[in-house]
């Protein structure tokens, strides 16, 4: 099969988590909108690899894994604990910061 | 070595900041005497380094250059000529005289004098280099840094509107900073591409910059100089500045820390862009009589008594602008002696208001009247302050406007004729101003006004036997102007006009007249 | 097969941070509560100046570590010096305990409930938050790590490594948590946005290389003709995720309200070296890896600095909190370091360390102003609380329009050498009209340094107006060592000029 599809379904799951960022205003939807980004970098840099023949682009899919999961827990934390102060993950909750 | 004259003339003023900002709070008395000493100090030396160009007596006085900034190529370097000469003396004259003017003005506030003495100090000191410097970073970095101290003085001890005008005055200033900045920098640019990256002043004149860039830059700085002077349009900081700053703040803004404005015309609008100078004097010449004009029309409708000084004053900033920018050499000598006697009579007049101001608590023109009767030594001086501004002969001031207005004429004669009813317009604003606070019938308010005190004499006396003295021997002085001025306008390239008669022949004709 | 060497002697430095920070999590687990605050500020405080001890050591290095990974060249020692000197003076102001009765400006335990009786119990027993300690080191590690990156995957390890503990200290405020907490939310989640969005440009940019490391990037763009577009989308989405970092418009919305939501010591801290260590690794990308397509990206940099330049200054000035007018201005400062940018030269560069060395000075002491200043509710950051500061406490009002003249690029200050030079290095690389608009901006923002130094000197006091609290000897000697670095690199800056000019190439 041709990789190049794959860097077309990377670029669509980008484009999904993109937009689920932009779009949700849960903190926890948009969060996990982020991460999809991040697996789309992931699979493209494995496409990439295989085109080019070279073993560099899954180390780094695997560091991102790594990096995700430092991620998740430093977001979860400091969503839970908006959380409970306020009793909502909803973005525009957090509204004492004028944009 | 030789002793470094130039540098000691800057660091006294710079020391004596330091140790009058150190005088613990509350003992103002004391902070005023050291503040006045070190000018006194400064005087004393600046005096000295006259004497080595007025008569000719050899005091080992010779351009300074020390490292300072070597990855820019920008050094610690001064000089003097005549023109800078001259300014020099005059801030060196007017610290002392200024700071002795100031002595009671600062007491009635609540506000510690310690910190005005100190800035007035710090401004002389940024004034100096600025008159000195054969570099121009160095240059342009004490005319931004004098607007600081400036600020502080004029919105710390002014009157009412104070936060306003000192607001004003800065950012009217900065805009025009920034844009010499901005050519500052373009023209160290010009010198990196011709491989020798510098600031020195001789270095950037020896440049051969194309038209197109000269005149970009020369904007730049013009712009700067422009609002510093002030010249029309860009002025309307001044009269704020003048009426809300105290009387002797004013004097030194409008009688030497302005004049960096007109001297950086002269000493580096000229030698850095000839041509651009050459194509755009017509321009600045129209500029400068709208000034003239307009300064004296806005004076005589005044009814504020600084306010209408500070009006005085763009109208004598448009002839000294007009003296640089006519190209010949008298209006050019013409020009530099104006700026010292401008800065005297100027000086004269605030002191003499503020006198005025402090006994009467008005700045308004109605609310005096009479009050020759009451205190004739203080209408006296107000008269002769006035007449000095309007250039009586022999007064010194007649003299720079006689060289001004003959030098224009050589060249741009509507511009001189025009010029000429600048002087008409003078002799109104002072002669109805002083008939109208000092003749007539005593008003009540004016009525038991005490007469000149012995400090006020003491201010006012040296303002005065300088207007004379110089009046009647100004040859030492414009001589030294003379000879400096010469290498300008050859640096310009522009031919000298057939002139009329040789200048010594003005002078005598005209002080003899 | 030969194993990979490490050369363990330079990259000292970092191992000794991320040594003590890892040191600093056993501490939270081991030393008994009572004296765990003072320990792990000695620990932080010795790792740092151990670390700077060791970059003074090693200057004048000029190689490639790690199998080609790290690179240990001027210009990342001397961001990584810079950055020390910073975090050492940040570190003395998070442990600053005389302003808060006994307690420092972090929250005692993130965890509790703001308003909760834990929280009240923990206030009581005057408990210190002590975590923050290790934070700070391997936040530090990340911004030493960042300037220094010589491959995409190191940039990315290291803008991360950076930025998560960034996320977590932001949360932590004593006062006011809830604006605390919303600022880490915001910033997490921009910030997570914005990495993602620069991994995805690092695989276009691998894909278009086939490689990782800088070096090779930069041969591949010549060998490569073709397939252009999967280059330029690369380059630009790394761009993006690189100008969040460092506040450029338009990816500066989180800087404002991250700015005044985090606890005032950790803004200060951010603000200083984030920005160093981002516009480090942003210069050494787009210099080396970058630089041959110098042609494509520079358009995009005039254009993103132009609105930088003006939207910070403009914005800056219907600002009524000093802390947001803080941060507007910090944006409009990463406007003025992108002009020279976009020169793309050695005096570039050097003009680039020397700026941002200034401004962090500049902005760490201003931070620690305002931390002094306070009424009953915490610090007093509504600008009109600062009416009349000049005559109360003359000595800080006038430190603070120090630091307030030097960001507005006044002469004799350390800001007018910095702008001198950035515009320098803008004119010299044919940029004019950048620095048209930069003078423009300038002068603007100079309206509203001005404003509050009016407000300070020149207003008559609020009755009920803040006061000026005394802080310990470490925030003092802090304030005066900024102040003075202010002063004296405004009118002697040529020590350091030469060093920036001597540590401006990089490695290949």
């Amino acid at each position: 099969m041709n990789p190049t599809n794959y860097l077309v379904l990377s670029v669509i799951l980008f484009s999904i988590g993109a937009a689920g960022v932009l779009v949700r205003r849960n903190a926890l939807v948009a969060f996990m909108s982020v991460e999809l980004m991040l697996n789309a970098a992931n699979l493209a840099f494995v496409t990439f690899a295989r085109m080019h023949g070279n073993l560099d682009g899954q180390i780094v899919a695997f560091f991102v894994m790594v990096v995700a999961a430092a991620e998740v827990v430093v977001g979860l934390a400091i969503i839970v604990t908006i959380f409970r102060t306020r009793r909502s993950a909803s973005v525009d909750d957090a509204s004492l910061l004028k944009l | 070595m030789t002793f470094p004259w130039l540098t000691t003339l800057i660091a006294l003023p710079a020391l004596g900041a330091v140790l009058t900002a150190l005088v613990p709070s509350g003992r103002g008395t004391l902070a005023k005497q050291v503040a006045t000493g070190a000018a006194l100090v400064t005087l004393v030396i600046g005096a000295l380094i006259s004497i080595q160009f007025l008569f000719d007596v050899d005091m080992g006085v010779e351009a300074e250059t020390y490292e300072w900034i070597p990855e820019f190529g920008a050094s610690w370097a001064l000089d003097v000529n005549g023109i800078s000469l001259a300014l020099v003396a005059l801030t060196v004259l007017a610290t002392p005289i200024v700071a002795l003017a100031m002595w009671h003005e600062a007491e009635d506030e609540k506000r510690d004098p310690k910190a005005f003495f100190a800035l007035l100090l710090a401004v002389e000191a940024l004034t100096l280099t600025a008159f000195l410097a054969q570099d121009v970073l160095l240059f342009y970095v004490v005319f931004e840094a004098m607007l600081i101290p400036l600020y502080f003085m004029i919105g710390m001890y002014g009157g009412p509107q104070r936060r306003y005008a000192a607001v004003k005055f800065l950012l009217y200033n900065l805009v025009g900073g920034l844009a010499m900045l901005a050519a500052v920098i373009g023209l160290y640019v010009q010198s990196i591409d011709a491989g020798d990256p510098s600031f020195f002043l001789p270095d950037l004149v020896a440049l051969d910059i194309d038209t197109t860039t000269q005149w970009w830059l020369f904007l730049g700085f013009m712009l700067a100089f422009a609002i510093k002077a002030p010249l029309w349009p860009f002025h309307t900081w001044l009269p704020d500045a003048a009426a809300e700053a105290t009387p002797a703040n004013a004097a030194f803004l409008s009688g030497v820390a302005d004049k960096v404005g007109t001297y950086g015309m002269i000493a580096l609008v000229l030698p850095l862009f000839p041509d651009a100078s050459r194509d755009a004097a017509p321009v600045i010449v129209v500029l400068a009589v709208v000034s003239i004009i307009y300064g004296a029309l806005l004076a005589i409708g005044q009814t504020d008594m600084k306010r209408l000084i500070g009006y005085t004053s763009i109208s004598h900033f448009g002839f000294i602008v007009l003296g640089i920018f006519a190209l010949t050499g008298q209006a050019a000598t013409g020009a530099t002696f104006y700026m010292v006697n401008h800065g005297l009579s100027t000086i004269a007049l605030f002191v003499v208001v503020g006198f005025l101001v402090s006994r009467r608590g008005s700045r308004q023109v109605d609310d005096f009247g009479g009050v020759q009767k009451p205190a004739p030594k203080l209408a006296g001086v107000f008269l002769f302050a006035g007449l000095s501004g309007l250039a009586l002969p022999p007064l010194s001031t007649f003299l720079s406007e006689f060289l001004v207005i003959s030098g224009t004429f050589l060249r741009y004669r509507p511009a001189a004729i025009v010029a000429t009813l600048g002087i008409v317009l003078s002799a109104l604003y002072i002669l109805w101003l002083y008939q109208r606070t000092m003749t007539g019938p005593v008003r009540p308010a004016v009525e038991g006004m005490p007469d000149l005190r012995t400090r006020e004499v003491a201010v006012v006396a040296p303002l005065i036997a300088l207007l004379v003295v110089v009046g009647f021997f100004p040859k030492p002085l414009t001589d030294a102007i003379d000879e400096a001025v010469g290498p300008t306008l050859v640096e310009v390239g522009v031919e000298e006009p057939e002139p009329l008669a040789p200048v010594a022949e003005h002078v005598e004709e005209g002080t003899g007249r | 097969m030969n194993a990979p060497t490490i050369e363990y002697a330079e990259l000292a430095p970092l191992i000794t941070i991320f040594g003590a920070a890892v040191i600093g999590v056993l501490i939270e687990a081991f030393v008994p509560r009572k004296v765990r605050h003072p320990v792990q500020v000695a620990v932080a405080l010795l790792a740092l100046v151990a670390a700077l001890v060791q970059v003074i050591l090693l200057a004048g290095t000029g190689m490639v570590a790690a199998v080609g990974a790290v690179a240990v060249d001027g210009p990342a020692l001397f961001l990584q010096g810079t950055i020390l000197v910073l975090a050492i003076i940040s570190v003395a102001f998070f442990a600053e305990r005389r302003l808060e009765a006994g307690g420092d400006a972090f929250a005692p335990a993130a965890s509790t409930l703001p308003g909760s009786e834990e929280e009240r119990i923990l206030v009581r027993e005057r408990m210190l938050q002590t975590e923050v300690y290790p934070l700070a080191l391997f936040a530090v590690g990340g911004m030493l790590l960042f300037p220094a990156a010589n491959d995409l995957l190191m940039l990315f390890i290291a803008l991360e490594v950076m930025s998560l503990p960034l996320y977590l200290l932001c949360g932590m405020a004593r006062r006011r948590r809830l604006l605390s907490q919303e600022a880490a939310l915001k910033y997490f989640l921009l910030g997570a946005f914005s990495s993602a969005i620069f991994l995805f440009g690092m695989a276009f940019v691998y894909g278009y290389a086939g490689t990782l490391r800088f070096g090779e990037i930069s041969e591949a763009l010549t060998a490569n003709i073709g397939q252009d577009g999967i280059l330029l989308a690369g380059v630009g989405l790394m761009a993006v995720g690189l100008l969040f970092k460092v506040g450029a418009v338009p990816f500066h919305s989180w800087t404002p309200d991250v700015y005044q939501g985090a606890p005032t010591p950790v803004t200060g801290f951010m603000a200083a070296c984030t920005k160093l260590a981002a516009f480090g690794a942003m210069v050494r990308l787009f210099y080396v890896a970058f630089g041959g397509m110098r042609t494509d990206w520079q358009p995009m940099l005039w254009a993103v600095a132009i609105a930088t330049m003006l939207v910070g200054a403009v914005v800056a000035l219907t600002q009524t909190d000093i802390k947001r007018m803080l941060a507007y201005s910090s944006i409009a400062h990463a406007g003025f370091v992108l002009t020279a940018m976009v020169a793309a030269d050695q005096t570039a560069t050097a003009a680039i360390l020397f700026y941002l060395a200034t401004y962090g000075i500049a902005t760490l002491g201003a931070f620690a102003v305002v931390t002094l200043v306070r009424d009953s509710g915490g610090e007093a950051t509504h600008l009109a609380k600062w009416a009349g500061l000049g005559r109360r406490s003359p000595v800080l009002a006038a430190t603070f329009a120090l630091f307030l003249l030097a960001f507005a690029g006044i002469p004799l200050t350390s800001g007018f050498v910095g702008k001198l030079s950035v515009f320098t290095a803008a004119i010299d690389g044919g940029a004019a009209p950048l620095v048209v608009v930069g003078v423009i901006a300038s002068a603007i923002a100079a309206f509203f340094y001005v404003r509050v130094i009016v407000l300070m000197f020149f207003s008559d006091p609020a009755p009920e107006g803040p006061t000026v609290a005394v802080p310990s000897l470490w925030t003092a000697v802090g304030i005066t060592l900024g102040a003075a670095a202010t002063l004296l690199l405004g009118i002697v800056p040529g020590p350091l000029l030469d060093l920036a000019q001597q540590a401006s190439l990089f490695v290949r």
